[in-house]
């Protein structure tokens, strides 16, 4: 699957500084990772190893200590706040694992949110077709004019990863994406990301507990003492 | 979609917790707004009473103590073509005769129709309604008067010449009228007609003006004229003053003119006796060989032991004499010029009667004694010898009555013996021939000196001529005439216009500006609005917070996310701003409710209307608009500085950790604790039981400096909270305080907040001061004095010597201890805080500077620089730059009233219409002389020579007879109308504006207080929900939901009380002069009601906010996490 190399991480490195004198903890020991365009990469880890703070870096939510990390050639750390935001915007997609709908909108509304947020590579009268055709894509057409409170658990989940996909970005981000669903609706969500990620052509990195969604990556990591350790996957 | 929908919809989802941010704005803004609307009120007010009062009078020409032709009104009313209204305006006492109630200070208004015409009012009088009085409603209040009853007027009568002039008498002083009050007339109907900037409504007694001009013997004369404004075209005062330049005519001067064609003179003389100098100065001029002639009334005319009592004495003397003109009446029968060119000053000529009676011959040394006058009407008679010259026969034309003025009380009597000349004779010495010489000879001159002596012994303020004379020629009056009316400028006989209606709009328009006032009052009250309106806003971004965080993951722009923020949060201030202009609509009409109940102190009682300009609601709608912005605009910028990840995890909430503070925090603020503390404890100290004036400066400054270090040490005692970890001594409510610590600002703004409010209110509170404290002393507001006293009428004589207490039927005896200081007045605005237009031209007094001096009384606290201050009441007899008059005022006066200060300038007009500058050299501590400026009794006089007598009087008696002294000279002295205040009573009327300011201060700022106790309530509410897991964890943990509420209630009252305690004894600290000085006032009972208020109210919100949070299932935090 591979193509042109879209994401590279080298040498990152994570030191949260500790209270008084105690020694920094590091939560990262330079990272490298490369993922390419279209590639799909799950990162596994107990709780505390660090793997959301690799993904936040990742999707520049947060800075790396030291190291590089490079988004289609372009180095994430050189870049000011205006610019990590239009990145965000345009070429990552994030889906965490409490899925961040905004009450006070639709469905369709918070699909739209993020072209509200500059503007965007699709016109704006195509976003909401693009939008309606994805919730459609992911059964949620009927369900476009509900708020949030009004979905199950899964329902809000993959209007959160629509929300991710509307700007077309090249990289989708998921933290612990079906953390906080059932196992039914736990397996439907990884189908639908394996299946959006190859409609879609993009690369997917998945942080998880969840083994079965790991399976179904190109390539899964475990984090270990701070360092990615490449492990098999089933199908491999 | 759109950001505007996304904000719509934001606006509605979460309309619960905007509600609360609406109402903070509304409120923060409704106290804003309602401030302004009080200033735009009390503006409108006092506009709307000025122009009730003016109606359309545009300029009022108003001479002192002048009666000018009423027919003058017409003139120019035909020449400035709009209506123009002469009126007679007199001091009087108005008596109900069924009650006997009084009112003293009473302006008696004689009008006809034209007067109407200016106040757009019908005419209330009735045809032929001659013994018809009409009343304001404010006099008929003050009497009880209603319409049909009958009251009596007591009027000053004008004397024909001014009542401080010599040989004037003062025994018809005031003419007594018993009226039927035919109506009563509202403002609307111009019954508040008034010449003073003044918001409360005079005493008016409206009377026919032809009736009152024949009451007062001056028919056909008005001493007030009133121009309207002319619809066609605006009047200037060049317009007006062009006018009467035009249109007087000598008469107006009180000059008149007779021809004496056997004299061969045209004689010009006043009807005010002694020529006006200014008059006198032009006249002299016009024509060659003027004569000049001075007559007086002397007291004896000695030759060795033969005297002739009470005789004319006529000094003459040409002005302008060519070499061989001689005026007619200067030659005697045998063609002499009399006096002679060659007689000495020191000579006389007698004539035979005279010179029979004293057996006197030519050489013989003659005794002349007469009276002059002084001020109060003292006499001191004096004497002065000369040699007879010659003897006129009296059959000479020079032996005429004409030579003696109309001098009331002598010319107008037919026997010697009904004699009232206004000084004292005894009739016993009036002999039978001397009552055949006035029969056979009238006032005709016993004696003639020359005008040199003549004014050398005579001269007085009023002038130095009875007469001129002009040789008699086909031409001289017509020369006369028009040489007066061209030269004389009408200004210097009193008749110039004042811009009275220009004056009036300014006095309404730069009166206080109670919007600023009410701001300053309400000023905690603002912060307080905003800082709640600043919770209830932080906390719905808070509850936000994951929203923020997830626009920021999404890619939004952390400006772009602030703004949707901040558009939303604009929209609820646009609200809530609008909804503030409708409650300062509502709150405007509450405070006005209360400046005319409780607070009408501090309006003196004035009548308010509502009033709101439309830019006033649009500024003060957009500035508390702004406000709350600004505000919520700080919040969000705190909270979009926060990473997407913070926000979206929550974890911010936990970022602070102030169980380890850095040591430099902690040192910094124990530094700044103990080093303001210190510099307290030292101030105080040093200052010890001293009680004079600065030690109150020190002491506040100690209790402030003792509030920034309570406040410090608080920071620091928060952070000592953190120890105790060894779980030993562990508690509940340790555990609470320990909390109290985790948001170490938010905690300390608590303590701040409440800190700063109480000390305020109790500092302020404490200023408050008993007026009556100390009063006996000189150096107090009263001066000293018992009594201050105001007449009606003004009185003539010295109070202080027996002849003036008999004067009055005044018994020296029992006035044995009694001492006055006379000041005599200058009517002008009255400039004291009971005044709320900024007074233009404040009432002026006239003192003789050393009566006060001698006393030492009254308290300068400032004297203008380079001035000596050893006796600061002598500067008023300085001799300052040019025309410059000093002058010394009231602290509130100077400061408050004219916004003045020492050494600053005012503009006056005296009474001839030159202007000249008043310099305020020194200010008086608050005092009985506020809204006044006194200047010494010689200046007073020098520009105000018209202004007869004293209605002004500090008065000492001795302090265990005041009220029996105050009740005889109100007794004796009903007639001039003098009111009799206790000196302590009038000052303590000026204190009731600042104390009842100190109480709105304490009602705004208590509520301001106890807004903030709502902010903690909400305060409470955030750390609460930010801690909602943890206390759900101890309830998991096992703890009764007892035990979790005191853990939170333990923390938020300790940081209550603890703010409290910082303010209160900060507080003590500073006020502590003010509480053991003998005149505190401070309100004790309110102020501790306040506060326990406030506290009751703290206690209850922290109760009741962690009650009500704490009362719902808690353990699904816990799944929630």
């Amino acid at each position: 699957m591979s193509h042109g190399i879209l994401l590279e991480l080298t040498d990152v490195c994570k030191r949260y500084d500790s209270p008084g004198e105690a020694e920094p903890l590091t939560v990262l020991k330079g990272v490298t990772l490369q993922v390419a365009s279209g590639d799909s990469v799950a990162i596994l880890g107990p709780s505390g190893s660090g793997k959301s703070t690799l993904l936040n870096i990742i999707g520049s939510l947060d800075h790396a200590t030291s190291g590089c990390v490079s988004l289609e050639g372009r180095d994430l750390t050189e870049l000011d706040e205006k610019q990590l935001a239009t990145i965000r915007n345009r070429e990552i997609g994030f889906v965490f694992q409490l899925h961040h709908l905004l009450p006070q909108c639709t469905v369709l509304e918070n699909v739209l949110v993020p072209t509200l947020a500059g503007s965007t590579a699709i016109p704006r009268d195509k976003t909401e077709g693009r939008a309606r055709r994805l919730l459609e894509r992911v059964g949620m057409g009927h369900r476009l004019m509900h708020r949030p409170g009004q979905l199950s658990g899964g329902e809000r989940q993959r209007v959160a990863v629509v929300r991710a996909l509307i700007n077309q970005p090249k990289l989708l981000l998921a933290d612990e994406p079906t953390g906080s669903l059932d196992k039914e609706a736990s397996e439907n969500l990884a189908q639908l990301l394996v299946e959006l990620k190859r409609e879609e052509g993009i690369a997917l990195i998945v942080v998880t507990h969840a083994q079965h969604l790991a399976r179904r990556m190109d390539r899964v990591f475990e984090l270990v003492d701070g360092r990615l350790i490449p492990l098999q996957t089933e199908e491999n | 979609m759109t950001l505007w929908n996304l904000i719509k919809h934001s606006l509605h989802f979460y309309w619960r917790t905007h509600l609360g941010v609406i109402l903070g704005v509304a409120v923060s803004t409704a106290v804003l707004v309602g401030a302004l609307i009080v200033g735009d009120s009390v503006r409108y007010s006092l506009r709307s009473i000025a122009l009730s009062r003016l109606g359309d009078t545009q300029f009022a020409l108003i001479p002192q103590d002048r009666y000018f032709r009423s027919q003058l009104g017409d003139e120019l009313q035909a020449s400035l073509r709009t209506a123009v209204a002469p009126i007679l305006m007199l001091q009087g006492i108005v008596i109900h005769s069924a009650s006997a109630t009084r009112a003293n200070q009473a302006q008696i208004v004689g009008v006809d129709e034209r007067f109407w015409v200016l106040g757009h009012a019908d005419v209330p009088f009735a045809d032929g309604s001659d013994d018809a009085v009409i009343l304001n409603e404010s006099l008929a209040k003050h009497l009880g008067v209603a319409a049909g009853d009958n009251v009596l007027l007591r009027v000053e009568k004008p004397g024909l010449m001014p009542r401080d002039a010599p040989l004037a008498t003062d025994s018809d002083a005031a003419v007594a009228m018993q009226l039927t009050v035919s109506s009563i007339i509202s403002d609307t109907g111009f019954g508040n007609f008034s010449l003073r900037a003044n918001q409360i409504p005079p005493f008016n007694a409206f009377v026919p003006l032809a009736w009152l001009q024949q009451r007062i013997e001056l028919p056909g004369r008005a001493n007030a004229l009133l121009v309207g404004e002319n619809a066609a075209q605006n009047l200037t005062q060049e317009d007006v003053d062009e006018a009467i330049r035009r249109h007087w005519q000598l008469a107006d001067a009180e000059i008149d003119l007779r021809e004496l064609p056997q004299q061969g003179v045209l004689e010009l003389s006043s009807r005010r006796i002694f020529l006006d100098p200014a008059v006198a100065a032009v006249a002299t001029d016009i024509v060659p060989n003027t004569l000049g002639v001075l007559t007086y009334f002397v007291n004896e005319l000695r030759v060795r032991d033969r005297a002739a009592p009470y005789s004319m004495v006529t000094a003459l003397g040409l002005l302008n004499a060519t070499e061989d003109g001689v005026a007619g009446s200067t030659l005697s029968s045998e063609g002499l010029r009399i006096p002679p060119e060659d007689m000495p000053d020191d000579a006389m000529l007698i004539n035979t009667w005279l010179a029979e009676d004293l057996q006197a011959k030519e050489g013989d040394l003659l005794q002349l004694t007469y009276y002059v006058v002084g001020p109060m009407r003292k006499l001191e008679e004096q004497v002065r010898q000369f040699r007879v010259y010659g003897i006129l026969s009296m059959d000479d034309p020079l032996s005429e009555p004409g030579w003696m003025p109309a001098f009331p009380g002598l010319s107008d009597v037919e026997n010697c013996r009904d004699w009232e000349p206004g000084i004292p004779i005894d009739l016993d010495n009036i002999r039978d021939k001397d009552e055949e010489y006035w029969d056979s000879y009238r006032g005709t001159p016993k004696a003639f000196i020359t005008l040199r002596a003549g004014q050398s012994m005579w001269e007085n303020r009023f002038g130095n001529l009875t007469a001129l004379r002009f040789p008699l020629t086909a031409d001289t009056r017509k020369t006369v005439v028009e040489t007066l009316q061209h030269q004389l400028h009408p200004a210097s006989v009193g008749l110039f216009f004042q811009p009275l209606r220009e004056r009036a709009l300014a006095a309404s328009t730069q009166s206080l500006d109670f919007g600023q006032l009410f701001l300053g009052l309400s000023f905690f009250l603002i912060i307080s609005a905003l800082l709640l309106t600043g919770l209830l806003f932080v906390l719905t971004v808070e509850q936000r917070s994951e929203e923020m965080g997830t626009l920021l993951a999404i890619g939004f722009p952390s400006s772009r996310a602030r703004h949707l923020f901040l558009w939303e949060g604009s929209v609820l201030a646009i609200i809530g701003g609008a909804a503030g202009v409708v409650g300062g609509i509502l709150y405007t009409k509450l405070v006005l409710y209360g400046l005319s109940t409780v607070w009408r102190g501090a309006v003196a009682g004035s009548v308010l209307r509502f009033h709101a300009e439309p830019m006033t609601l649009l500024l003060g709608g957009t500035l508390g608009t702004l406000a709350a912005l600004l505000v919520m605009m700080i919040h969000i910028r705190r909270q979009t500085r926060l990473s997407a990840v913070k926000l979206l995890t929550g974890s911010y909430r936990s970022d602070e950790n102030p169980l380890i503070p850095t040591p430099a925090i902690r040192q910094i603020s124990f530094w700044v604790g103990a080093a303001a503390i210190a510099a307290a404890l030292l101030l105080v100290g040093l200052v010890g039981a001293s009680k004079d004036r600065g030690a109150a400066g020190i002491f506040f400054a100690s209790g402030s400096l003792l509030l920034v270090g309570s406040i410090a040490w608080s920071r620091t005692l928060l952070t000592s909270f953190r120890s105790g970890t060894d779980g030993s001594s562990m508690t509940l409510a340790g555990m609470g305080l320990r909390n109290a610590i985790r948001r170490r600002g938010r905690s300390l703004a608590i303590i701040a907040l409440l800190a700063c409010g109480s000390f305020l209110m109790i500092a302020i509170s404490a200023n408050r001061h008993d007026p009556l404290e100390g009063i006996e002393q000189r150096s107090s507001g009263t001066g000293g004095f018992a009594l201050f006293g105001e007449s009606a009428l003004p009185v003539f004589h010295d109070l202080n010597t027996p002849e003036g207490r008999d004067a009055y039927g005044l018994d020296s005896v029992e006035l044995q201890g009694v001492e006055f200081v006379p000041l005599r007045v200058h009517a002008g605005d009255d400039a004291s805080c009971l005044n709320l237009n900024r007074a233009q031209t404040p009432q002026l007094l006239g003192v003789k500077p050393e009566l006060l001096g001698s006393r030492e009384a009254f308290t300068f606290v400032k004297i203008m620089e380079d001035l000596p201050a050893d006796d600061p009441w002598l500067l008023l007899n300085r001799q300052l730059d040019g025309k410059t008059v000093p002058a010394i005022g009231d602290q509130a006066t100077i400061t408050w009233a004219l916004g003045k200060s020492v050494g600053d300038t005012l503009l006056y007009t005296d009474e001839r219409g030159n202007t000249f500058p008043i310099r305020l050299v020194g200010v008086l501590a608050n005092s009985v002389l506020q809204g006044n400026l006194v200047i010494s009794e010689d200046n007073f006089l020098n520009r105000f020579p018209s202004g007869s007598g004293y209605q002004m009087f500090l008065i000492d008696a001795p302090s265990q007879r005041i009220d029996s002294v105050s009740q005889m000279l109100s007794r004796a002295l009903q007639d001039i109308g003098l009111e009799l205040t206790l000196a302590g009573e009038r000052l303590a009327m000026f204190s009731i504006v600042e104390n009842t300011y100190l109480s709105i201060f304490q009602a705004l700022g208590g509520l301001g207080l106890l807004l903030g106790t709502i902010g903690l309530g909400i305060v409470v509410l955030r750390n609460i929900l930010e801690r909602r897991s943890e206390l759900a964890l101890l309830r998991a943990l096992g703890f009764e939901r007892r035990s979790v509420q005191w853990l939170v209630l333990s923390e938020h009252w300790a940081l209550f009380l603890l703010g409290l305690l910082c303010g209160v004894t900060s507080a003590l600290v500073a006020v502590l002069p003010a509480l053991r000085s003998p005149g505190a006032n401070v309100p004790y009972r309110s102020l501790i009601l306040t506060l326990v208020i406030i506290v009751v109210s703290g206690l209850w919100w922290i109760w009741g906010t962690t009650r009500l949070v704490l009362r719902g299932p808690l353990l699904n935090a816990l799944r929630n996490e």
